[in-house]
């Protein structure tokens, strides 16, 4: 099966958010591969790999990313995870909205014709949830979103995806090709198997982490760019930022006297009972 | 329990910024690898630190080893976490490629284990030990020795321990008793040994133990010992484990720290024969030793560090957290509201001191690493001996120093959480009871520093101190104008001269053949030299911080000496933050700590001898 795995960098939500002239200013930020890609990527190359006695692999797993070139730190490390190539398309962190980044996936998936579309349910920083269904959409490929498990079939021509909706989950077959975007459960340990992954096979919790062989091994991976005009993209932004501002800082409570005094403040001030 | 903290960003400014260990890149063995690898493994053992090792740190310590029914058990959370790091080939990160290792540099093991003794020291312990017991058979043992063991052991497939000590055989090595008796090409082990760590466990099939004993015949003292390799199961010519060889562990400690880490008193010979290979010549056990103990006393150096790092991030954490009492300007007044206690001036003062000692130290401990890596990769002769000495007048420093300072720090932290330290819910009391183990194994701080004044000083006629004086100098005459470490780095030539006399004051007792006034006054003298030598790195990161704040600030269109206006600009940015917290914790050690230094001298040059001459009761 060959895979397709989206990858965007956001910035570490453990650090502080800098805000200057009315954006968000990502001069000194940390960027780490958005946790929801990263769990896409765990679910490729448990799609992909060999376990416990099988022989061969079943797949390979190409990473595309889409930002500045040093974004290829990030994409590196989803080589070092065991992904065997990596795409970075040319783009600002700034200014993609999920419609571009839709249509750059659509070009891709062209050029590639993956078996399986992967993404993150969404990103950590836009937190838009678009761009999966926006791209099966524009493809007419069948979706499958928010998965928590995800089981390749033996003839490897169709996936069973347990989705995850209000009140249970949902069991779809999805011939390939096909969009899927993974949310947080799909990395316990016996979310995602491939045709030869024995039942009793558990993986540890959580994406993997790089072994060293593996953050050596990933300076060898291709990784090769491309830019929007060889992909003939040329999609505009819909969206508009008018102004950003971070939330105003809490005022300091005061003590009421008595419990009318609370009750009147509840009805007249906050106005919520 | 708050989560454990690893203030990543700070351990990467020493490596990369301060030191500069990407220089060694420039270099065989280690061209292979870019300045982004070492990014990407820093980043990786962070994780693995954080999220895999911490929590079996705690739960490691609740839990302790067991021994039933002859076998020692680790705490059940060990497995899982040992399993993945061996998985991931952490095990010999810097270690020969030839062999299954790595081949990283020292300085970044170092870092590597600073997070991961940070995370689980009871664990990582384990995983110090086996890599360095194997190293010692690639250094000093035969081929077939190599081939049956060295993959297995830097793989963590078997484990590996260190035996020197016996019962009556602990600072002093060279009453050690256990016998060697000739057995064809091998030896028959006899004798016991205590104090094991790691000497019996259930994390790996096989251990393989390098045993310090005596040759039928051989001398007296330390030039009669040898080294054994002797493995818990016998292995067979293929390979595969054979019969048990004997070793048998009687008994494991009951311990203030490290719960998770069993140490054992291992019988050798004792149920039945136990066969040894010897590693390197008959009576040539002590020089390898040798190698091995400079290694691992730097790792225990890292240990105080790695625990006092942990100490004041958990510490800071609280004390930013915690609401306590108004704000001092506001201390009369009942309404005011109250304020987290790192506002408290006091609490200040014990975090600037913690931070101080804690980055000082790392930053002692990291540079003696890299150090090892010049004296083996530097182009010139001159450069790799050089190198050398200083390796050699720092080892003891950063044992003693880092041990006893990070303990320190470890109780500040504690003190810090005020009563809730106390308590088993909170991290501070295990990282203090942990740390303690520190000072005293792997030679105690009283033997460092004996080794420091009788064997470092006086060696290579004196080179060893005149390549540390050499560049503490060099770092004073170019900074003596700075216009922000001015007077810190005055402070610190003041603290140079005065080191110097003391030097010299030694150096003129050896010569009236008074060798009693140097030893008394060891443990001082070398926390001298610790106190002198954080205040050099602390003042080195300064600096370097100073000119990335002047550019950051020059950016933003402010001075970098208007306090307030840099005061502002740290509270909104956090790169600005952390190198005006550089400079400050600089030139806090230096007007705040650094005196001390000059007591500590007085002390030692009083050559008060009342220690030696009083007569204890009972004595």
């Amino acid at each position: 099966m060959k895979i397709l795995v989206t990858a965007k960098r956001v910035p570490d939500p453990e650090q502080k958010v800098k805000i200057k002239d009315g954006a968000l200013d990502l001069s000194g930020a940390n960027f780490i591969v958005n946790p929801f890609d990263e769990y896409a990527v765990e679910a490729a190359l448990r799609l992909t790999e060999k376990v416990e006695g099988a022989t061969t692999r079943c797949g390979e797993v190409t990473v595309l990313g889409i930002g500045p070139k040093d974004m290829s730190q990030q994409l590196r490390s989803c080589l070092a995870m065991g992904a065997d190539r990596a795409l970075l398309v040319e783009g600002s962190d700034e200014g993609l909205d999920s419609e571009q980044v839709a249509r750059v996936i659509v070009a891709v998936y062209q050029r590639e014709r993956p078996d399986l579309l992967l993404l993150g349910k969404q990103t950590v920083d836009g937190e838009s949830n678009q761009v999966a269904q926006l791209v099966a959409g524009y493809l007419g490929l069948p979706q499958a979103c928010f998965a928590c498990t995800i089981e390749a079939s033996a003839d490897g021509k169709s996936v069973v995806v347990g989705r995850e909706v209000d009140g249970g989950t949902e069991t779809k077959r999805l011939p390939l090709p096909a969009v899927v975007t993974v949310d947080l459960r799909s990395v316990l340990p016996q979310s995602v198997r491939n045709q030869q992954t024995p039942a009793t096979h558990a993986y540890p919790e959580g994406p993997r982490y790089a072994s060293l062989k593996g953050i050596m091994a990933s300076k060898k991976k291709p990784l090769d760019s491309l830019d929007l005009a060889t992909l003939g993209v040329t999609a505009t932004p819909r969206l508009k930022l008018l102004s950003l501002e971070a939330p105003p800082q809490r005022q300091a409570g005061v003590k009421v006297e008595s419990v009318d005094a609370l009750i009147d403040k509840l009805r007249h001030e906050a106005k919520v009972i | 329990m708050a989560p454990f903290t690893i203030d990543l960003r700070e351990l990467k400014f020493t490596l990369f910024e301060q030191i500069e260990i990407q220089r060694l890149l420039e270099h065989e063995p280690f061209r292979e690898l870019a300045r982004d690898d070492l990014d990407m493994i820093l980043d990786e053992a962070c994780k693995l630190a954080r999220e895999v090792f911490a929590p079996a740190g705690v739960a490691g310590d609740r839990e302790g080893c067991t021994f039933e029914g002859g076998k020692v058990r680790v705490p059940p959370s060990y497995h899982e976490p040992f399993r993945r790091y061996c998985e991931a080939q952490w095990l010999a990160l810097n270690h020969s490629p030839e062999w299954g290792g790595q081949g990283a540099p020292r300085c970044l093991r170092t870092a590597v284990d600073d997070m991961f003794f940070g995370a689980n020291i009871g664990l990582n312990l384990g995983m110090l030990l086996t890599p360095g017991a194997a190293h010692l058979i690639e250094a000093f043992g035969d081929e077939a020795l190599k081939q049956i063991y060295l993959r297995r052991m830097y793989s963590g497939e078997w484990g590996g321990t260190m035996c020197l000590t016996e019962p009556h055989a602990g600072s002093d090595v060279g009453s050690v008793s256990t016998k060697a008796i000739r057995e064809g090409d091998q030896f028959r082990l006899e004798g016991e040994k205590i104090f094991i760590t790691y000497g019996d466990h259930d994390l790996t099939e096989n251990i393989v133990h390098c045993v310090l004993a005596r040759i039928e015949g051989a001398p007296k003292g330390t030039k009669g010992l040898s080294l054994f390799a002797v493995p818990k199961y016998r292995v067979e010519a293929d390979g595969s484990l054979g019969a048990f060889n004997n070793v048998v562990c009687t008994n494991i400690e009951h311990k203030l720290g490290i719960h998770g880490s069993p140490t054992c008193t291992l019988n050798f010979g004792g149920s039945g024969p136990c066969l040894g290979a010897l590693i390197g010549g008959e009576h040539q056990g002590m020089p390898a030793m040798f190698q091995l103990m400079n290694d691992a006393r730097l790792a225990v150096g890292l240990q105080g560090v790695a625990l006092a790092n942990a100490a004041y991030q958990a510490a800071l954490g609280y004390a930013r957290e915690r609401l306590q009492g108004p704000d001092v300007e506001r201390f009369k007044d009942p309404e005011a509201p109250r304020v987290p206690i790192v506002r408290h001036p006091d609490i200040r003062l014990s975090l600037m001191r913690q931070k101080a000692y804690a980055e000082g130290c790392r930053a002692l401990v990291l540079y003696t690493a890299y150090c090892m890596d010049v004296a083996r990769c530097a182009p010139t002769v001159e450069e790799r001996e050089e190198h050398a000495a200083l390796v050699e007048l720092l080892t003891p420093i950063c044992k003693a120093y880092g041990s006893d300072m990070g303990f320190r720090v470890t109780e500040w932290a504690l003190q810090t959480f005020g009563g809730y330290g106390y308590l088993r819910d909170y991290p501070a009391e295990q990282l203090l009871r942990d740390c303690k183990i520190a000072s005293i194994y792997e030679g105690t701080n009283g033997i460092q520093a004996m080794d420091l004044v009788a064997r470092k000083l006086p060696a290579r006629g004196g080179a060893n101190m005149l390549a540390v004086y050499k560049r503490v100098k060099a770092f004073i005459e170019a900074q003596r104008e700075h216009v922000a470490l001015g007077p810190a780095v005055a402070a610190l030539e003041q603290a140079t001269a005065t080191w110097s006399e003391v030097n010299r004051a030694l150096a003129t007792a050896a010569m009236r053949k008074d060798w009693l006034m140097p030893l008394l006054h060891a443990s001082p003298y070398l926390a001298l030299c610790g106190d002198l030598l954080v205040s050099f790195m602390l003042l080195q990161q300064a600096e370097v911080a100073w000119r990335r704040l002047v550019a950051l600030c020059a950016a933003a269109g402010v001075d970098p000496l208007d306090g307030a206006a840099l005061r502002r600009l740290a509270t909104s940015d956090d790169e600005v933050r952390f190198y005006d917290g550089k400079v400050k914790t600089a030139r806090f050690f230096c007007a705040s700590e650094l005196p001390r230094l000059h007591a500590r001298a007085a002390a030692i040059t009083g050559a008060d001898r009342s220690a030696l001459e009083i007569v204890f009761n009972g004595e």
